[in-house]
């Protein structure tokens, strides 16, 4: 009674792809009953003969979305199955028969005995057909003993939904029916596996992979996979430094004026920190604040952990380029800046500062890179960044592939801000150049010159215009000049 | 910037002078020195009493006094090193004077706090050498920044008065133009109208036209000479040029050595030199 | 500020970047794949002429170097395999590395250890070129085996799940007098640690991991480089608790970390094998035979006497 109570349900689980949410709600409302029916039914069955039933302890199926954690239907998934043999029993074979639309067609069953925690030496033969599965053990198990199956390359219905594996199982006693297994979410298969699954078919890709450097830096299936699978990692690592970096630009600002400062214990406090975290590797400093922080009791959620740490260490590094920034400001700019009245905070910020910020954006966007890229050590203290997933995913896969994605990850960052800070340092080297006093005879090109004495002409004759024009005529060519 | 310490050689100079008996000595020591027509009675705008200025061993400026007055142009002249860009300096204390005195309408400014220095400061234009404009804003930018900022006036008032004196020193084509894009004569005249723009009561000029090309220099000095003979503006010009000299100023004065050599006006010391050493360096430069 | 808008104009193409991106990719691998096919087509007509003349029946071992194994391995593992205190990958220690000596003077061979990331030594070994064996306490698995071949099992094991002594007392239902390997343990460890918000750390690559993944679904699993790094995490308070190798959790729990402790074991029966090329079956072959001739000679059980104080 019980098994056809949840084969029922098992059946219209499968009917699943094209279904309405009212009609998956439905199902859901059914599924529970069902779920409950099936239950009570198994105590009604097990209670009276507790001798003659296998109980199964554990249904788990491999997470198969490539860099994800669902099962997706209609790909090959490890199903692990785990039964305990009742005291009494002896059990000969078990067959596992997957929900409709599933298969175990082409998998490899891998059959462990356990008594206790050491294994025993069975063998047994696994036939797998279509949605069923039979193993044959060569000698019957005895009582208590954990059977284990790891079957390989199973494949679970194409349908979103919960599935159950049922089956039989043959004791002493003849045949039985197996108690069904805790459900199994699956869902149905996404875009990019089906990109994925398409790829396999293709010639081309065959062709691709049949070179041995190719399919293992640059497999299409899997460079597929891990764009989506690492997309999520690669938007943790924009996150952290994004927000790391504000932080990181204010902290280096205030270190930077504590470093210019007067008084000797600040200017002492700003040298202290800048040179510890200047001269001790990142990596450390993340594992001193991941580990240690903890042991002294605070608790910090990892992500802001994170920011913290690049922020502190890059503010080190921004302290040191701010401070130079502002002191390569020549110092005619804070005496005219005097000269107009301005205080020292004023000039700092409308003179000082906006030229600062010119000289030194180049530094600043290549440390900016720097930090992008050093987020990827996080991942050794358990981050989900982008290294993290590409690190997960080389070690599902077997395939360096999904680093070659993250260095694409890396780069679709890095090479932009490349390129803006060669055209930025340019255009610093051109406007410098035209800046500040020249040196005479040198720099200014034929055309300026031209343009200047056209200007001062008009210049003049505005102002003969105004005044008395006899007043005007005398040259005074300068006289030190004539002499020389 | 931390200057190695000295021992500072001490001067006893006596305290600046009551404001009117100041003014009479003044008037009484001037009067004949000077083209501009000033009134006895009237008290000077700058008052330099016992100017004493050392570099670490090297004393620049020795016991320098000098009067001008509202409206008067003093045009400094004197071999390099002889000390009168740093009395201009002095001024509004971009140096800070060892010891002596320096006061703008009978007020000390020597020896105040920072926040009535920079008080001070709004009201003693300059215009440097090196042209010092600031390269990240244009040159109405640069006009406009000290009147918003410091005189805290409106954008669109320090904009009109910004187009105005750009206008003026003949720019009115160049007002969004970055400094880097401007000729080194252009830069200056931005230089002037920026310090124009805050209507000061004098302005310095700190050898406005040593660092230009020759070609570029008449435009300045055209500039200068506009607004020396059409505004009405106190300025004290520190300047190699002979010619600017004698055609524009009200008095010219001689320094060499750190001391205050020669005064009197264009005439009387172009064409008749009392010292020594005036006629010296005259006869060097126009021979 | 004008200066910042000009500047768009420089990073304004990104179609023309990414173009001389794949370009410059595309000729990487062009190069790469002209040296690759010159190395492979060199090498197997010097081996035809180098293996035709010597007899048949003496297994022709070939390996990356002359005369030498080179084993990669995470060393990070006792005390199946380890580095000692300020000592180098050259003076490792444990079961499995005195295992591979064993072997490997039986063939003939000095070994050479290399300590790199336990991930990585699978892909390793399957690019072939490098290194000749990977013996990290590897679990077989089918899917492993899709990849690389695997020696005979020399050890069984299980996997285990460690929590700090203080946290474990807590748990609902638990009760340190219950056998640890028993049901009634497990159920109540998984129970507690099945939970939003819980963390697992695993080293990455292990099957561990795949347990943690797929029993304890509603975690985060976190996978790490090494178990050191999980243990002192765990220790630290930064997870809840770590699942790895039961032997190699017993051993830490009693010798270093003993603030933490195995709260219940997962019997997954599951057997170490040494990791071989599937390009190399003499090397596997070679391998079997030896660890054949070492049980035989009671030299597998000395090593666990020696290592684990126990034969099993």
């Amino acid at each position: 009674m019980n098994a056809r109570e949840t084969s029922r349900v098992t059946r219209l689980r499968a009917a699943g792809p094209g279904a309405t949410a009212k009609a998956r709600v439905k199902r859901y409302a059914l599924l529970v009953c069902a779920f409950a029916l099936g239950v009570i039914g198994l105590l009604a069955v097990v209670a009276p003969t507790p001798a003659q039933a296998l109980t199964v302890s554990s249904t788990t199926a491999r997470p198969n979305e490539d860099g994800g954690d669902h099962v997706i239907g209609g790909l090959p998934t490890r199903l692990t199955w785990e039964g305990r043999v009742e005291a009494g029993e002896e059990l000969e074979s078990i067959t596992l028969t997957m929900p409709e639309g599933g298969t175990f067609e082409g998998s490899s069953t891998r059959v462990t005995v356990l008594d206790g925690l050491n294994r025993q030496d069975v063998a047994a033969v696994a036939t797998p057909d279509g949605t069923t599965l039979a193993i044959v053990f060569d000698e019957p198990i005895p009582e208590d003993s954990l059977v284990r199956l790891e079957v390989t390359g199973v494949a679970f219905p194409n349908a979103d939904g919960d599935y159950v594996i049922e089956g039989t199982y043959e004791n002493q006693l003849g045949e039985q029916v197996l108690p069904s297994s805790p459900a199994i979410s699956v869902i149905a298969n996404t875009p990019v596996q089906g990109l994925v699954n398409w790829l396999d078919q293709q010639p081309w890709v065959e062709a691709w992979n049949s070179n041995p450097f190719l399919s293992m830096f640059f497999k299409p299936q899997i460079l597929v996979s891990s764009f989506a699978a690492l997309f999520p990692g690669w938007l943790v690592c924009l996150a952290i430094v994004l927000v790391a970096y504000p932080f990181a630009i204010l902290f280096g600002l205030c270190f930077a004026f504590m470093k210019m400062s007067r008084f000797i214990v600040v200017r002492a406090i700003a040298v202290t920190y800048i040179n510890i975290l200047r001269g001790t590797p990142l990596f450390l400093q993340i594992y001193i604040a991941f580990f240690g922080l903890p042991m002294l009791g605070i608790q910090i959620n990892v992500y802001i952990l994170g920011c913290a740490v690049m922020a502190i260490n890059s503010s080190a590094y921004l302290a040191e380029i701010f401070r130079a920034g502002i002191q390569s400001i020549p110092v005619g700019q804070y005496e005219a800046a005097a000269s107009l009245g301005m205080g020292h905070m004023r000039t700092m910020i409308s003179i000082i500062l906006p030229q600062t910020v010119r000289r030194v954006l180049p530094t600043v966007t290549s440390d900016f890179i720097t930090s992008y890229k050093d987020t990827s050590l996080l991942s050794s203290v358990g981050v989900m960044e982008l290294m993290m997933y590409a690190k997960n995913m080389t070690a599902i896969t077997g395939n360096i592939t999904p680093y070659m994605t993250a260095a694409i990850f890396y780069l679709i960052v890095t090479l932009p801000l490349i390129k803006a800070i060669t055209v930025v340092e340019r255009r610093i080297a051109r406007s410098e150049s035209g800046q500040g006093p020249r040196p005479k005879g040198g720099e200014l090109t034929e055309e300026d010159l031209q343009l200047d004495l056209a200007q001062d002409a008009l210049a003049q004759a505005a102002h003969a215009e105004a005044d008395e024009p006899a007043a005007l005529e005398p040259a005074y060519l300068p006289l030190a000049r004539e002499g020389a | 910037m931390a200057r190695r310490r000295h021992a500072q050689p001490h001067f006893d100079v006596p305290p600046a002078l009551p404001a009117d008996e100041a003014a009479s000595l003044a008037y009484e020591h001037d009067k004949d020195l000077s083209t501009h027509a000033f009134k006895e009675g009237e008290h000077p705008l700058v008052r330099i009493e016992h100017l004493n200025k050392t570099f670490d061993d090297n004393q620049v400026l020795k016991d320098v006094n000098l009067n001008v007055w509202r409206e008067e142009i003093v045009v400094v002249l004197g071999p390099s090193g002889s000390g009168k860009s740093t009395m201009l300096r002095c001024i509004n204390m971009l140096e800070t004077p060892t010891a002596g005195h320096i006061l703008i309408e009978d007020d000390e400014i020597t020896g105040t706090t920072k926040a009535n220095l920079n008080e001070h400061r709004k009201r003693i234009g300059m215009v440097f050498q090196n042209f010092n404009l600031f390269p990240h804003l244009s040159a109405k930018e640069n006009v406009m920044v000290g009147q918003t900022k410091v005189l805290k006036r409106s954008k669109a008032e320090a904009e009109a008065e910004a187009v105005k004196q750009l206008t003026a020193v003949g720019l009115a084509d160049r007002m969004d133009f970055m400094p880097s894009q401007l000729s080194g004569g252009q830069q200056q005249r931005v230089a002037i109208a920026r310090a124009v723009a805050m209507h000061p009561d004098v302005i310095l000029f700190d050898e406005p036209t040593s660092a230009l090309d020759p070609e570029l220099v008449r435009g300045v000095l055209d500039v200068m000479r506009d607004l020396a003979l059409n505004s009405g503006m106190t300025m004290i010009v520190v300047t190699h040029e002979m010619g600017f000299a004698r055609d524009v100023a009200d008095r010219v004065v001689f320094m060499e050595g750190g001391v205050v050599v020669e005064e009197g006006t264009p005439e009387q010391v172009f064409d008749h030199p009392q010292n020594e050493r005036t006629r010296a360096f005259l006869g060097n430069i126009t021979d | 500020m004008k200066w910042f808008a000009t500047e768009e104009a420089g990073v304004k193409k990104p179609s023309h970047l990414l173009l001389t991106l794949l370009c410059s990719l595309l000729a990487v691998c062009c190069v790469a794949v002209l040296a690759g096919c010159g190395g492979q087509t060199a090498e197997p007509a010097a081996d035809e002429t180098a293996t035709e003349e010597p007899a048949s029946d003496v297994v022709d071992i070939e390996t990356v170097s002359d005369g030498k194994l080179i084993v990669q391995s995470d060393l990070a593992y006792a005390p199946m395999e380890s580095v000692p205190e300020g000592k180098t990958a050259e003076d490792a220690e444990g079961f499995e590395v005195d295992l591979v000596q064993a072997i490997a003077d039986k063939l003939g061979l000095t070994v050479e250890w290399q300590q790199v990331q336990f991930d990585t030594i699978i892909p390793a070994v399957k690019q072939g070129g490098t290194v000749d064996l990977g013996a990290s306490s590897f679990t077989i698995t089918d899917e492993r085996l899709e990849e690389i071949d695997f020696s005979e099992p020399y050890m069984d094991s299980n996997q285990a799940i460690v929590m700090q002594k203080s946290a474990a007392s807590s748990i609902p239902g638990f009760d340190v007098s219950q056998d640890v390997a028993g049901t009634e343990r497990l159920d109540a460890v998984k129970a507690a640690l099945d939970v939003e918000g819980t963390k697992v750390a695993v080293q990455s690559g292990t099957t561990g991991e795949a347990w943690s993944q797929e029993n304890l679904t509603k975690a985060e699993t976190v996978p790490l480089a090494d178990v050191i790094q999980c243990l002192t995490g765990l220790q630290s308070g930064l997870y809840n608790a770590v699942i790895a190798d039961y032997p190699v959790m017993a051993y830490y729990c009693q010798e270093s970390y003993t603030d933490l402790e195995v709260v219940a074991a997962i019997p997954t029966g599951e057997q170490y094998g040494i990791v071989v090329s599937k390009d190399n079956p003499g090397l596997k072959q070679a391998i079997d035979k030896a660890l054949a001739e070492l049980e035989e000679d009671g030299t597998i059980a000395q090593l666990q006497e020696k290592w684990f104080g126990q034969a099993s």
